[in-house]
């Protein structure tokens, strides 16, 4: 190697190891007061999570979509949504590209570390989802063998390689860059089972008519709720996002939402201190 | 940069190891195979009857006219819908993601490396294949000493670049859960928050494997411009 | 696969051809600043020309974009997701173009430069009237190929947040279970789109070429 590729070479990595290590610049303005002033809350989210966010039709869709709709009321501002894939969404919660995610995301302790979470929405506990008329799988651990899969970067996942783990017989567990693949590889019979949380595929079954889902759940009792900046810029937008659902939930709109999205109305606990996982 | 390499012991080495490995399979098979499916391509397009020359040309086209993202698409969640009846039983086109990978690679190079040919063959000058015609070499042998030599030489830096897009293209694999390099690296990244970080290796190892492959290039260009002398 | 869906798709193309004929026309600025630079001999403007074109002809696309996404924002620069599309395809469409430019300008004759040289034409004029007609004339093959090839680039953008065909196509088929028919029709609109690009280019091609016996 001649010596002008080694100095280019090293200045190449330099620039780029400095970039990656500098620490992120800090936000002097408080975040509640800038979005007041733009009028716009931005949200992060994935649109392969039926029936929080998806796309129906071509249009971005869900309960996520009616319950910020109304959240931006409280707050008096409009809702900007910004797509990505799910393993984006979390690195632009800290790159700043969006306010706050819609997602949800499995609260965990892991999580809790370094992010703030919403009010729980709904359950996040896991079962699994088989083709209609699979008999071979009656409960989670039939699955003992079979291919299965999850969306990657999700608690769903690491869960279901868990179960998988302590079963006699190992099938492969494979990534997929959205749950939707998931799904369309269940619907391929690429794979026998998909493991996600209750509400999403009690909908999935029911809406596609393709699917069952296996009761019961697995792994521990778990919630969802809405990732959120730790930092002092944000705790003033969580706690008006943090009001603006409790007033949702007290005066029957949260009801209406649950009943529209799930055909149910359930109760949440106020707050999750102390996860499961 | 120490934790950076603490990534390389235990099992995230041997995940990005093994992602590295299936990125530079993917890659040499892809481009290897395409090259083949690219040479019969042209080959039967210029020997061929007409029907299969505007066939060859259309599908051509359609490749080189799609991106390959959507024809990855195409292959991986298609494929399970496209079948096969006979006779009662039917076979579908289930492809786990790496053998959809390695097709999908196969048929977008084979297109370019088809349109590569056929311009070598065109360029080659028409006096040569007379010249081998009179001093009595059958259309084998003139197609095996002649023309492949010669357009070995003319095509090569357009190869080179070719192979160096394909590498690049492997990346696009990660969104149908290929296991290659990006892959690998993205899950560990997305685990320990890191993907700042992930996403600056990746694109230096990136760049190290094209500059690799482009040197080697030149390498093989100067090497063959010698016998290029003895008949000009 | 009906005709709603169908529609859908053609909307969506509509953001394809604005998000690759901006990035295009972004991409043409930068590769004429970068193959100036790199044309112009002084060592301090010709390497960092050549390390971008390295670099952005070196690396993938998806991480191209990943990179502008959210590395920018550690250095201050939190651009969202519309103009980070642009930048990625403009900055690695660029790296090629400069490529292509550059091949162009060497490839006029010397004569013909010397020759206007000879007449009294001025650098500039030589510059305006003769070497950038005939390299651009040379290129025009060229650069069409290289819209063609951010058209269909321009299918990654959604790893940053922009929903164009390709995305939308991905969206459809997974919530209709058809995606045999979705991403055939999907490909057919890059095809139709494509193939009128390339139309273009042979039509400019024949215009450039006019008054050129």
């Amino acid at each position: 190697m001649n010596r002008r590729v080694l100095i280019n070479w090293s200045l190449a990595l330099g620039v780029s190891l400095g970039l990656s290590t500098l620490a992120p610049k800090v936000a002097s303005a408080d975040v509640l007061d800038a979005v007041k002033k733009a009028g716009v809350l931005k949200v992060g989210t994935e649109t392969e999570f039926a029936p929080f966010d998806f796309i129906d039709k071509g249009k971005h869709v869900g309960l996520n979509v009616d319950l910020f709709d109304e959240i931006g009321k409280e707050l008096g501002v409009k809702i900007e949504w910004i797509a990505l894939p799910w393993d984006g969404v979390l690195p632009g919660l800290e790159s700043g590209k969006f306010d706050i995610v819609a997602g949800p995301a499995t609260i965990t302790k892991k999580r809790l570390e370094r992010y703030k979470f919403s009010p729980p929405i709904a359950e996040a506990t896991v079962a699994i989802l088989k083709k209609k008329g699979d008999a071979s799988i009656t409960k989670p651990e039939d699955i003992a063998g079979k291919a299965t899969g999850a969306g990657k970067a999700t608690v769903q996942l690491s869960l279901l390689q868990d179960l998988v783990k302590k079963l006699p017989k190992q099938g492969e567990v494979k990534e997929y860059v959205g749950f939707n693949e998931a799904y369309a590889d269940l619907a391929a019979g690429r794979i026998a089972a998909v493991a996600n949380s209750l509400p999403n595929i009690a909908f999935v079954a029911q809406t596609s008519g393709a699917f069952e889902v296996v009761l019961p759940t697995f792994g521990p009792k778990t919630y969802f709720g809405f990732p959120e900046n730790a930092d002092a810029e944000h705790v003033k937008l969580n706690e008006a996002v943090a009001v603006a659902m409790g007033k949702i939930k007290a005066d029957g709109r949260m009801g209406k939402i649950q009943k529209k999205w799930f055909g149910v109305e359930f109760d949440t606990p106020a707050e999750v201190k102390e996860p499961s996982l | 940069m120490t934790s950076l390499l603490g990534y390389l012991g235990g099992e995230d080495g041997r995940n990005i190891l093994s992602g590295l490995v299936n990125t530079c399979v993917l890659w040499v098979v892809g481009t290897l195979l395409g090259t083949v499916l690219g040479f019969l391509t042209a080959v039967a397009r210029r020997y061929g009857p007409r029907p299969i020359d505007w066939l060859l040309k259309a599908c051509v086209e359609v490749i080189r006219g799609t991106p390959f993202l959507v024809q990855a698409y195409l292959l991986y969640f298609g494929g399970p819908y496209l079948c096969l009846e006979l006779g009662g039983a039917s076979a579908c086109l289930t492809l786990d993601p790496f053998e959809a990978g390695i097709l999908g690679l196969t048929i977008y190079a084979g297109a370019y490396f088809s349109e590569l040919f056929r311009a070598g063959f065109d360029a080659i000058p028409r006096g040569h294949i007379e010249a081998a015609t009179t001093v009595g070499l059958d259309r084998w042998q003139t197609l095996r000493r002649i023309i492949l030599p010669e357009m070995t030489m003319l095509v090569l830096p357009a190869m080179v670049n070719m192979s160096i897009l394909l590498l690049k293209e492997t990346a696009v694999l990660s969104i149908i859960s290929v296991k290659e390099l990006k892959f690998q690296v993205d899950i560990i990244g997305n685990r320990d928050y890191a993907f700042v970080e992930a996403f600056t290796i990746l694109a230096l190892v990136y760049w190290a494997l094209v500059e690799l492959c482009g040197r080697a290039g030149r390498y093989a260009e100067a090497r063959l411009s010698r016998y290029r002398f003895a008949h000009s | 696969m009906s005709w709603e869906l169908f529609w859908l798709l053609v909307e969506a193309s509509g953001l394809t051809i604005v998000y690759s004929a901006v990035s295009i026309f972004f991409g043409f600025l930068l590769a004429a600043a970068i193959c100036g630079a790199d044309l112009s001999g002084r060592a301090a403007v010709a390497r960092p020309a050549r390390l971008f074109v390295s670099f952005f002809r070196g690396t993938p696309l998806l991480i191209q974009l990943l990179l502008i996404y959210y590395l920018l924002p550690k250095i201050g620069l939190n651009v969202p997701s519309e103009v980070a599309a642009v930048i990625g395809l403009s900055f690695s469409t660029a790296s090629y173009q400069a490529e292509i430019l550059r091949g162009g300008f060497q490839s006029v004759p010397r004569g013909v430069v010397e020759a206007a040289d000879m007449c009294g034409l001025s650098a500039r004029a030589t510059f305006r009237r003769i070497r950038l007609p005939i390299a651009v004339r040379l290129t025009l093959p060229a650069l069409t190929s290289e819209a063609i090839m951010i058209l269909k680039s321009s299918s990654l953008i959604s790893v940053v947040g922009v929903v164009e065909l390709t995305t939308m196509a991905k969206d459809l088929a997974s919530s209709t279970y058809q995606p045999l028919p979705i991403f055939a029709s999907a490909g057919f609109i890059y095809l139709v789109i494509n193939l009128v690009v390339a139309g273009l280019g042979l039509w400019a091609e024949r215009s450039a070429r006019r008054g050129h016996a």
